[in-house]
């Protein structure tokens, strides 16, 4: 695995992701338009963890759509290295809520899965596979199959099958949003981990505030109608990584407050801002 | 995949329950058989001899069933049956796999064939039987044919069902870690969708079963069917009920391998 350090040096100011003033636009069955996000402008830097945060139904998921790829922007752009995002790629991992294993290979297998549909032979004895299961803890599982195996162990295994095709970035929505509290703070704690220790780049989503203030290293927050960026905070200090801290309360404080005044402008606009797209 | 719900229940008396309660209950059935079938004055002897009474046959090395250059063993009969079924549901199976994986490749294919595979699918495999000797005349094929009808319209479908409740962050995420499109029809669409096509395939079994068999007894000349309707035309009760336990406990084993084949192969779920 690259190191964080000369990661930073060799692109320290080149961004790997981009949104140049990047509109979506869903239409409804109704003939209505409905515009999720306006006016996004946002770069992700080699190193990055980014966590973006919003109340549900607020486009946040969608802009994680755009930049890997899922969904073409309506207008604006989102350039990958400088160049216009064409499609879902490998060298933008992706981790959703649900798990995605699939259930008929074992953890190896899964995680090796990126290796096996490029035709790479004796997928399993692949260094870089056996590296990121000993990194994420799984050595004992590996001959299990998803079914056998608890809700946080899944998303383990999801986030470790991603690791493994070595992405440039890597994107995660709401990947622990459907575990209990406790679960949920260990998995954090294992995120953190990988991405110290790999180096690699990060953007989560998340509506969970305290979440995204532990994690990331900038937080960007997604409000209004139709959705844009109200807010973007450097919260790279220490201090907010302490749950127990005055700054993290603070901050904690301020944007419960803001999350929560979103709710309430969602549910005096009509019913249509609350769809989930 | 192994039982892995360790815990309160002891795993062997709840396996050998039912074994052991099924066992009891069919010994019985056959003793009050037996019992009745024990005096010959009564009248239903006739029509249903008890098993002490037609199963000694098959120890019989020489027991023919048939005349002349047609006659076979009971074994062979059984044999031939079994061919006949398993062929044409293997052909049946990965012929509707794989169009349903290719109809599925399109929209328009989809709009334009499935209307005429769900015209195609109801009718019932035995009406497949006439024409199929037209144009097959009494041989193998003729009953493979049936089989292979009875089951594919009704697993196309399924597959094209199959293929549409595949969870879309499935696709997704192997094109995420690099699948091209031929890689995602083999690694991710094709073992996500043969489960489901599988136990369709297995409630179809019977359908085959009876398709063969009502060939059998109509227009081919071997086979379980053929021993039944041989005791028929001799009347001769004892051949009649021999076929018929066969044709049951035949069909009960392939039941159950296509129930093991399931458990060991196919056993996941989407």
């Amino acid at each position: 695995m690259r190191s964080h350090s000369s990661n930073l040096c060799k692109n320290h100011l080149r961004p790997i992701l981009t949104c140049r003033d990047v509109k979506k636009v869903f239409h409804t069955n109704n003939k209505n338009v409905f515009t999720a996000l306006s006016g996004i402008n946002l770069s992700v830097v080699d190193g990055d963890f980014i966590t973006i945060l919003g109340r549900s139904g607020g486009g946040k998921s969608t802009l994680l759509k755009l930049l890997g790829g899922i969904t073409p922007p309506s207008s604006g752009e989102v350039l990958f290295h400088g160049v216009p995002l064409q499609g879902i790629t490998p060298k933008i991992g992706m981790v959703f809520q649900e798990n995605t294993l699939y259930p008929w290979l074992t953890v190896e297998q899964n995680i090796s899965f990126g290796f096996k549909v490029r035709g790479k032979r004796k997928c399993s004895s692949n260094p870089q596979v056996q590296e990121v299961i000993k990194q994420v803890g799984l050595s004992q599982s590996r001959e299990l199959y998803p079914h056998q195996l608890s809700g946080g162990m899944k998303q383990r295994v999801s986030i470790a099958r991603s690791l493994a095709v070595q992405p440039d970035v890597l994107l995660l929505d709401e990947p622990f949003s459907a575990l209990d509290v406790q679960l949920r703070r260990r998995l954090q704690k294992f995120l953190l981990n990988i991405w110290q220790g790999t180096g690699s780049t990060m953007v989560l989503v998340t509506h969970d505030v305290e979440e995204a203030i532990l994690l990331g290293q900038k937080l960007i927050v997604i409000g209004g109608q139709p959705g844009g960026i109200i807010e973007r905070l450097n919260i790279s200090d220490s201090a907010f990584k302490d749950r127990y801290n005055k700054k993290f309360l603070d901050l904690q404080q301020h944007l419960e407050r803001i999350v929560g005044e979103e709710y309430e402008i969602a549910k005096e606009s009509c019913g249509i801002a609350y769809m989930s797209v | 995949m192994s039982n892995d719900n360790s815990g309160w229940y002891n795993p062997i008396s709840r396996s050998l329950l039912p074994l052991v309660c099924g066992l009891v209950s069919i010994a019985l059935f056959i003793g009050v058989w037996e019992g009745i079938g024990a005096n010959p004055e009564n009248p239903i002897v006739q029509v249903l001899p008890p098993p002490s009474k037609f199963l000694p046959v098959l120890l019989e090395s020489n027991f023919r069933i048939g005349l002349g250059s047609q006659s076979a063993t009971i074994y062979e009969s059984v044999f031939i049956t079994l061919f006949r079924v398993i062929l044409g549901m293997t052909i049946a199976f990965l012929g509707s796999v794989t169009f349903g994986l290719l109809i599925s490749l399109s929209q328009w294919s989809e709009l334009f064939i499935l209307p005429i595979l769900g015209l195609v699918a109801p009718i019932a495999p035995i009406a497949w039987i006439p024409l199929a000797l037209v144009i097959f005349g009494v041989s193998n094929l003729t009953a493979i044919f049936i089989v292979f009808m009875g089951v594919f319209f009704t697993l196309t479908i399924a597959t094209v069902a199959e293929i549409k409740k595949i969870p879309l962050n499935f696709l997704i995420t192997a094109e995420n870690l690099g699948a091209d499109n031929f890689a995602r029809w083999r690694f991710v669409i094709i073992p996500a969708v043969l489960p489901g096509v599988f136990t369709l395939l297995r409630l179809n079994f019977i359908a085959a079963w009876m398709a063969v068999l009502a060939a059998e007894m109509t227009g081919l000349r071997d086979g379980l069917g053929t021993v039944v309707m041989t005791g028929r035309n001799l009347f001769n009760s004892n051949l009649i009920l021999l076929g018929i336990s066969i044709i049951g406990i035949t069909g009960f084993a392939v039941d159950r391998l296509l129930l093991l084949i399931q458990k060991k192969f196919f056993w996941w779920k989407v």
